[in-house]
């Protein structure tokens, strides 16, 4: 390496290792920075190239070259490809530091047309409008109850979409706002254009008017997410929708097929059957793939009987418009997946809700030999989000292999059928309760379920946490960092309940799954 | 954009960065400048800007019609937020 950096005529500055007193020290420090053990370890103008493998690799791709170069050379500091939950936090934190950054954002309307603005699938087609719709299907339900609490009035209840959708998206736009400006003030250049590599440190930027503009930069983040998969049937692109273009649609969905087994499908399913809407799942196997199984299924038979149809074991084969109109009629033939019947039935809408897609394909990676996982789309990084070039970074949903579940969550699944087979590690208390806020409202055959798993062998420590309830995301969060603060049952047990919530259940547990003994809650306490 | 007079205002002068900034709206953008009168008028919480227009402070720069698309106080006096608000289509 020493010879190489020579023949391009560039001075080194060398820390014999074996040389120093804190050598041991260093080398430790290195293997935590750069996820290297060995020497020789290089770093060119700040930026880890690796060792004497990566090096010599990089010289030969000219990227070593490029690495020389000085860093004004370059038009900023670090480009971000993606202006969502991802992009936007790292481009901020950047300019705070004091770099000189750039963000391109850019959103390729949907097969439906739909686009958006700034800040990503979260704030856009995610999490913001979907809890509004969520909300919005809970006040329904609420406003349904609040005749028998002795609430009085002549009106009947009833959802107009179009409203909702608008509230929704005003919203949504004055987020978008507030993006844009957040980035101004703190100096970050955004861009609403395409961006692709075209060579090392090199992007193109691309404009809705097919205008191109190229930019450079000493380091780069993609951070471009993922957007919903087709079923590649006939009529999938034309007549289907997904969240993309279903949280803006201008019209109400009116007789909804949702197909999909994920979170996203069942959430969707969930508010559209909550606004009065006549909601079929089409599912291919099971519900909620690598969650507790136990779990899925009640959440399944929960939305069974409060009206959602499911048709299980099916997969849709074709999608054909029978009529044009906001909505008008489609007619779907799907087949079983375990054997040869077929059924074919008409909706307003179809909704898919099968997969999200990474965008890592069409943004020039393989001209600056960024790996990706072939099949997955994702990109596979270091600890310190790192991809295989080591001046392009990676965040956010494509990353590969990084959970998005605690490995608690995604074991307890695991744990559940090894007990099925004998020596058990954990032990399981669960139970049934009624929410306060259901119990007068005549729906007491639907109860709720709490459970959390502990460790035998480990005093007891709660590894798992689950409810099926009102509120679970905000019960759940205390929990979470109790769990990671150690929690135990005893812990728990010696922790007083506030009454009356649901979440005081976690303090009185008793029962073990393993004890047979019947969960029914009566009352208090 | 809603602005109070000199007398109980700090003098904000946001006119020349507001009539830089109308240079880049879009073609048959209106533009409305109007003054909350006077100081008992805008101190009433019922007033028709507060009630209304959810306008809580002067000088104010909105986007009518809209429910979080606005620019206050200093932030009007910048000339890249500014540009921000008038480029909304």
């Amino acid at each position: 390496v020493k010879e190489l950096f020579s023949s391009l005529g560039t001075e080194c500055y060398v820390l014999e290792l074996d040389q120093v007193d804190d050598g041991a020290k260093i080398q430790e420090v290195l293997l935590e920075i750069t996820n290297q053990k060995t020497v020789p370890n290089i770093f060119v103008n700040k930026v880890h190239v690796g060792g004497c493998d990566q090096t010599f690799q990089a010289y030969q791709s000219g990227l070593l070259q490029k690495l020389l170069h000085e860093d004004s050379a370059y038009d900023y500091d670090l480009i971000v490809i993606g202006g969502g939950s991802g992009g936007l936090s790292c481009a901020k934190e950047a300019a705070i530091l004091g770099k000189k950054v750039m963000v391109l954002d850019f959103v390729v309307p949907s097969p439906q047309g739909t686009c958006w603005g700034l800040g990503g699938t979260c704030v856009n087609v995610g999490c913001i409008p979907k809890k509004l719709m969520h909300q919005a299907a809970l006040l329904g339900q609420a406003l349904h109850d609040s005749r028998k609490f002795g609430w009085e009035y002549n009106q009947q209840v009833k959802h107009n979409w179009e409203t909702m959708t608008k509230a929704i998206q005003n919203h949504i736009r004055s987020l978008n706002f507030g993006y844009g400006l957040s980035l101004r003030e703190k100096a970050v250049a955004y861009v609403n254009s395409y961006g692709e590599f075209v060579e090392h440190h090199k992007i193109k930027a691309t404009n809705k008017n097919g205008q191109e503009t190229y930019y450079t930069a000493a380091q780069f983040v993609i951070a471009t997410g993922e957007r919903p998969r087709y079923l590649g049937i006939q009529g999938d692109k034309e007549y289907c929708i997904t969240s993309d273009d279903l949280f803006s649609l201008p019209y109400c969905p009116g007789k909804t097929l949702v197909v999909g087994a994920s979170y996203v499908a069942l959430e969707c399913a969930g508010f559209l059957a909550g606004f009065g809407l006549d909601v079929t799942v089409m599912v291919r196997s099971i519900l909620l793939r690598g969650f507790d199984q136990e779990m899925a299924e009640k959440v399944g038979s929960y939305m069974e009987q409060h009206g959602v149809r499911f048709l299980w074991k099916f997969i849709p084969v074709m999608v054909q418009q029978l009529e044009k109109g906001s909505p008008g009629k489609l007619k779907v033939l799907a087949k079983s997946t375990e054997g040869t019947e077929t059924i074919e039935e008409v909706y307003n809408t179809v909704l898919l809700a099968i997969g999200r897609d990474s965008c890592t394909r069409k943004i020039g990676l393989e001209k600056i030999g960024v790996k990706i996982n072939e099949k997955s789309g994702k990109i596979p990084v270091n600890d310190v989000e790192q991809t295989n070039v080591p001046y392009v970074y990676a965040v956010g949903d494509i990353l590969e292999g990084k959970p998005e579940l605690t490995p608690v969550a995604v074991q307890s699944g695991k744990l559940l059928a090894r007990r099925l087979f004998g020596a058990s590690l954990e032990k399981i208390y669960h139970t049934l309760f009624w929410p306060l806020e259901w119990t007068v409202a005549g729906r007491e055959n639907n109860t709720c379920y709490a459970k959390i798993i502990c460790n035998k062998f480990d005093h007891d420590r709660v590894i798992g946490f689950h409810i099926l309830g009102p509120n679970a995301g905000e019960v759940t969060q205390g929990f979470a960092a109790a769990m990671k603060c150690g929690l135990t049952k005893q812990l728990l047990d010696d922790t007083i309940g506030i009454h009356p919530t649901c979440g005081e259940v976690f303090t009185t547990l008793e029962i073990t799954k393993s004890s047979g003994l019947d969960i029914t809650q009566k009352g208090c306490g | 954009s809603a602005s109070g007079s000199e007398e109980f205002n700090r003098p904000w002068n946001t006119e020349p960065v507001v009539r830089e900034g109308l240079k880049h709206v879009s073609e048959g953008c209106v533009f409305i400048y109007c003054q909350v009168t006077d100081k008992p008028y805008w101190k009433d919480p019922n007033n028709d800007f507060r009630k209304n227009l959810k306008v809580t402070a002067v000088p104010t720069l909105l986007k009518y019609g809209t429910v979080g698309i606005f620019l206050c106080w200093n932030e009007c006096l910048q000339a890249n937020l500014v540009e921000i608000l008038f480029s909304e289509d």
